[in-house]
């Protein structure tokens, strides 16, 4: 949609400024120790979503700080009108602690299932307090908002060279258009993507964003510690650095602002890279943490996983000889990429309006934490 | 010879559940699969988000997981929800088949929309539901079973009731000729030459010794103080003042009966007796690592108080003192506290524990089953690539 000040979309607004797509009330658990009560209490609120994990305890450091910065990151999401955290107790990864790092600019609550002296009183007492929420929720109404308003998140998955060629051209002109109307861009930097570090640190003004990128082309760079300690450094060959040079062109005519770590949010508006993987699900939920507030994946085929918090538009090649699967959103055909950008953005401010997704019909939605550290 | 009523499957294992089990290869199929589940009532979701961009130690530990869960003796069937030419789906067929276990597998394919997959998924289990009603229990020798120890929201009464208690059962159980098997590597640490000088000879000593070594390796590696997360904020609340205090308690769920063997995560015991398996101390991974290796029951001392479970055994929970039992006693089926304020001996609860083995292996539900607490999580050992 397109009125007389340019793009816009109908959000709820939040007051820190940012803007939702969805209205929603995250229930939380801090530990995976208190999924089953999270998935229960969110089971009997209207508009609750359970943002449950495989993480929260007996982890360290860095680890530690990633499971704490991304449920802290997925409260704040603009798609939360509130949230509601869930414990155990004794975990690592306390409720109290959370509460402190959450800014307080929405509804907020938080206990455990030892404070509460059971399951039984914790849901008993999280479903009173978000059912509250959630009649707040029922009167609120969408607002017209600029597409300033909207962080893109931009996922690749499960690429080759031929998806790559006919989704290109469409993808990369509409984040020129996002970029050129002021909206945030951040895209995942992949392991297909990474043997492009040298290209990429070419389009970056930052000192240390170009460093980083340029490390990155020299090989895989990951931790493992089956033994000890380790980065796993491995030699991209000619075939992946085609591939990645095929992916850089998705950022062609753009300058790139910064390379995001996980769970860092931006600090401007722009063009980002945020240091994802392979595993979708862990990646857009690291989408979910850093404030994006829709995504589109692309993929060969058509991936079937989405975020529970962000809607995320499924885009594919269309061949002809191709089986249309139900859960992609949207085809791009080669050639006449200036319509297809047109029709791209259009569904992209629906999306942020309020059509679901073929995943969200389904119910299909995910959230999974990445490790950077074993657990102990 | 003591008996108990369980489930014997083609392969000659002993199964104490009779579950029909829905299982993802990779974490992007969690959402489909538990959608599955839950369009069949009665069907347990195993759901998990590895399996995909993963070193080869991390493969082939989430592999190991997820064969030994689905083809676990307590599952009467299981359903494979898969991508098109899943190796890890056809890895899990290829063993299951082979140990004549009924399964299928839904693998998405191009031409299949997702109100047919989950029709496909629907219609299997439904069957396989049925058939699982047409099995029967038999009885069957204490000695068929393979007993975890765990430990979770430990307190200062951890070491003093409930897990001397359980290493009486774990004494008992040996005796019998059953297996039980000790977890958590971490929180062996600083008790650990106790354990090695029980082992059953030199070798087993050492290898016990050097998982231990790895691991406080690992932490090190880290620039951390293990000390920053364990002992936890619970357990510091709970009385332990430190992980050594919290370890020399935790090895007692050992007993005193010689190490015979140390395993690796989801790891089979290849000897009966008592025996170690490498798994951190993070309780659901660490279950789930003892279920994947092929304990029917795991039993779960806790001091501050811990509702979780596992999708495929039964998980006895036992209070270390008088206060959590009775606050928590939905979560908790047994009470140590008994040691405290009812006269109780180390050997009257592990007695206890001994005949809540047998009566919950015979079909009686635990607290973590009654409150559908089914968590699952698979160590990892490597970042995502």
């Amino acid at each position: 949609m397109k009125v007389a000040m340019g793009y816009s979309f109908k959000g709820y607004m939040r007051s820190d400024g940012s803007a939702g797509t969805r209205n929603n009330i995250g229930i939380i658990s801090s530990v995976i120790c208190s999924s089953t009560v999270t998935n229960e209490i969110a089971s009997k609120v209207d508009c609750a979503v359970p943002i449950v994990h495989s993480n929260g305890c007996a982890q360290l450091g860095d680890d530690f700080n990633v499971t704490k910065s991304m449920l802290s990151g997925v409260a704040e999401n603009p798609n939360f009108h509130s949230n509601l955290l869930i414990g155990l107790g004794c975990e690592t990864n306390q409720v109290t602690g959370l509460l402190a790092a959450i800014p307080k600019v929405k509804p907020i609550d938080g206990f455990s299932i030892q404070q509460m002296a059971g399951g039984t009183n914790t849901v008993a007492k999280g479903v009173a307090i978000a059912s509250e929420w959630s009649k707040d929720i029922t009167n609120q109404q969408r607002t017209e908002l600029p597409i300033s308003k909207l962080k893109v998140g931009i996922i690749t998955a499960d690429m080759d060279e031929q998806t790559l060629a006919i989704t290109t051209p469409v993808v990369s002109a509409l984040i020129d258009k996002l970029l050129e109307n002021d909206s945030t861009v951040i895209c995942s930097l992949t392991r297909t993507l990474e043997p492009s570090g040298n290209l990429l640190a070419a389009k970056t003004k930052d000192m240390r964003t170009a460093e980083m990128l340029k490390t990155l082309s020299e090989g895989l760079n990951r931790r493992r510690w089956e033994k000890d300690e380790s980065y796993a450094l491995s030699v991209f060959t000619d075939e992946e650095k085609s591939l990645a040079a095929h992916e850089a062109k998705l950022f062609e005519s753009n300058n790139l602002v910064e390379l995001l770590d996980i769970n860092e949010k931006p600090s401007d508006r722009g063009l980002y890279l945020l240091k994802s993987s392979d595993n979708i699900v862990e990646t857009i939920s690291n989408f979910v943490s850093v404030g994006c507030n829709v995504a589109l994946i692309i993929s060969k085929e058509g991936i079937l996983a989405t975020s529970n918090v962000i809607p995320c538009i499924s885009l594919a090649p269309c061949n002809v000889s191709q089986t249309h699967r139900d859960h992609v959103d949207f085809y791009i055909t080669q050639g006449n990429e200036e319509k297809q950008t047109v029709t791209l953005l259009e569904k992209l401010l629906q999306v942020s309006s309020g059509e679901l997704t073929a995943l969200e019909e389904y119910e299909l939605g995910e959230f999974a934490i990445p490790h950077i550290g074993t657990t102990f | 010879m003591k008996t108990f009523g369980g489930y014997r499957r083609p392969d000659g294992s002993i199964g104490v559940r009779n579950h029909v089990i829905v299982i993802n290869t990779v974490g992007e199929l969690s959402a489909l699969t538990r959608k599955i589940a839950n369009l069949t009532p009665g069907v347990i979701p195993v759901i998990h988000h590895g399996g995909v961009a993963q070193f080869p130690e991390d493969h082939t530990q989430t592999l190991r997981t997820l064969v030994g869960t689905a083809g676990h003796s307590n599952v009467s069937a299981t359903l494979v929800v898969g991508t098109e030419n899943d190796p890890i789906a056809q890895e899990i067929y290829k063993v299951l088949r082979k140990k004549g276990k009924p399964v299928h597998t839904v693998c998405l394919n191009k031409n299949q929309k997702i109100p047919e997959i989950l029709q496909e998924g629907r219609s299997w289990l439904l069957t396989a539901l049925e058939n699982s009603k047409k099995e029967v229990r038999e009885q069957c020798d204490i000695t068929e079973l393979i007993v975890g120890l765990e430990c979770g929201g430990s307190d200062a009464w951890s070491g003093i009731t409930a897990n001397p208690s359980i290493g009486a059962f774990s004494d008992m159980i040996v005796r019998e000729g059953g297996t039980s098997v000790l977890a958590e590597t971490t929180e062996a640490i600083g008790a650990e030459h106790i354990l090695a000088s029980n082992a059953i000879n030199r070798e087993v000593g050492r290898e016990f010794l050097d998982i231990v070594r790895t691991y406080e390796h690992r932490i090190k590696q880290t620039g951390e103080d293990i000390r920053s997360a364990n002992p936890t904020p619970g357990n510091m609340a709970g009385g332990l003042t430190t992980l050594e205090e919290k370890s020399l308690g935790c090895i007692k769920k050992g007993g005193g009966t010689p190490l015979k063997e140390v395993i690796s995560y989801a790891g089979k015991p290849t000897e009966k007796g008592f025996v170690f398996m490498d798994t951190p101390g993070y309780d659901v991974e660490s279950v789930c690592g003892l279920a994947a290796g092929g304990a029917q029951v795991v039993l779960f001392s806790t001091g501050k108080g811990s509702p979780t479970g596992s999708p495929i055994v039964p998980v006895i929970k036992i209070g270390t003192n008088p206060k959590v039992y009775e606050i928590m006693s939905e979560h908790i089926d047994i009470n140590a506290g008994k040691i405290i304020d009812q006269n109780n001996s180390i050997n009257d609860i592990g007695k206890e524990i001994f005949e809540k083995v047998i009566t919950v292996s015979n079909g009686e539900k635990t607290a973590a089953e009654n409150e559908l607490n089914q968590e699952f999580a698979i160590w990892r050992l490597a970042e995502s690539i």
